[in-house]
């Protein structure tokens, strides 16, 4: 049922309805549209973003930021990078910690500090720069993998040089990127689930590479050229990148001495 | 100009995971987004047990408590329980959205006038059954074509 049209606007408990519009408006960077311009418990000031998203800060004698046993509580502002550096300033000269308390869980290009308001409401705020979705390529060369009867069907060997995995199907071999295709975290594979693995942002993939689908959607991991010389030794070319959309048996390489990778066009960072 | 784009997500404390998603999907119309955090590597690292979901525009996560938490007077239909969600819904769409909450036994404060002064016309408020405080309403702005917030899928 689509009875929803969108997100409107959030309302928090202030303490003091001065000091926090102030910091609302000079520390977070919010437009004031106005006082009381809404039916609600006490006085009230209306904020904008550049949506038609609003804040509605509402003065209240005692304020309960997060519920007691309650885990997690935040809300998270999105800013362009341009953005995010200012309040970063804004943030510094207003005496935050703008250090990123969970740093190791952030992909490339993902930017995230966590800030508190006067009250103690917790808030995020994020940007994300285009090195998140772009293709990463390191430019190591060719990487020799040793001889396709070392991998047994079901294989699957992490490679830290080039960040690939090499998978060995039913089908044949894939070089499978360890680049997560819904922003650039680095891959786990979790043998004890038969998948892969994001610890950024939890996306998670079959060995083919397809999003499994109690994950959030994502699409297909991306391939590298993939090549069995004469005598059976496999070789990867991590710097070339072949997005697709899903698996096909043609993706991957038959397990004899002179194959090749024979899929789509490369597209190489 | 403001310097921030959009609210891009929420974390909400519930007391139970299904009991909560079939609240906010099967009521309000929310969609489920992906599971998240369920893998045990990940929740001994510390990392909430959640699964997010998507209302209209919105992205959220439900997070389980790991207690208790207190919960607002049952008869207390309006107020803010640390925060308070308020979602659009456009004007000639407002009643038939007031009648769904009461086919589904959802108990609602209003509709509550705001001033013609403000942007917004009229609002009811209910709760979630982990008691967090939750509105619907129409604008008199929804005519209005604002920028859209990007989708990046985060959170």
């Amino acid at each position: 049922m689509a009875m929803i049209d969108g997100f409107s606007h959030i309302v928090l408990h202030v303490t003091n309805l001065d000091r926090s519009e102030k910091f609302y408006r000079d520390v977070f960077g919010l437009d004031v549209i106005g006082r009381d311009l809404v039916t609600d418990e006490g006085p009230n000031s209306l904020l904008a973003m550049n949506t038609r998203q609003r804040v509605l800060l509402v003065e209240a004698p005692e304020v309960v930021a997060i519920r007691p046993n309650s885990s997690s509580i935040h809300h998270a502002w999105l800013l362009t990078i341009d953005e995010f550096a200012r309040a970063k300033e804004r943030l510094a000269k207003a005496g935050f910690d703008i250090s990123d308390s969970r740093a190791q869980f952030r992909a490339t290009g993902e930017n995230s500090l966590d800030v508190f308001d006067p009250d103690g409401h917790r808030f995020q705020i994020q940007a994300y720069g285009p090195e998140a979705t772009a293709i990463v390529n390191e430019h190591v060369g060719p990487i020799a993998c040793g001889h396709m009867d070392d991998f047994p069907v079901g294989t699957v060997k992490p490679y830290v040089k080039g960040k690939f995995f090499l998978v060995r199907l039913d089908d044949g071999f894939l070089a499978v990127s360890r680049w997560c295709t819904h922003m650039n975290g680095l891959l786990s594979w979790k043998k004890e689930h038969w998948h892969f693995y994001c610890p950024m942002h939890g996306a998670m993939f079959n060995r083919k590479g397809e999003s499994l689908p109690c994950s959030r959607h994502c699409p297909t991991l991306r391939l590298h050229p993939l090549s069995i010389g004469a005598d059976g030794r496999i070789t990867v070319d991590p710097d070339t990148a072949i997005e697709r959309d899903g698996y096909h048996p043609d993706q991957a390489v038959p397990a004899h001495a002179g194959a090749s990778s024979r899929y789509a066009e490369p597209q190489t960072a | 100009m403001a310097d921030v784009e959009t609210l891009s997500h929420s974390g909400i404390s519930v007391h139970d995971l299904k009991e909560a998603e079939s609240f906010y999907c099967g009521i309000l119309g929310a969609e489920v987004h992906g599971a998240v955090n369920f893998v045990t590597e990940d929740t001994l690292k510390g990392r909430s047990v959640h699964q997010s979901y998507t209302l209209g525009d919105f992205l959220f996560a439900l997070v389980l408590a790991p207690d208790f938490m207190p919960m607002p007077p049952g008869d207390k239909l309006m107020g803010v329980n640390g925060f308070r969600h308020s979602f659009a819904i456009r004007r000639a769409d407002f009643d038939a959205a007031l009648a769904r909450l009461g086919e589904h036994h959802v108990p609602f404060k209003g509709p509550v006038d705001h001033p013609e002064k403000g942007p917004f016309g009229q609002s009811v408020y209910f709760k979630d059954p982990s008691g967090n405080f939750l509105e619907l309403l129409w604008r008199r702005d929804e005519g209005v074509a604002y920028a859209k917030a990007p989708d990046l899928d985060v959170g």
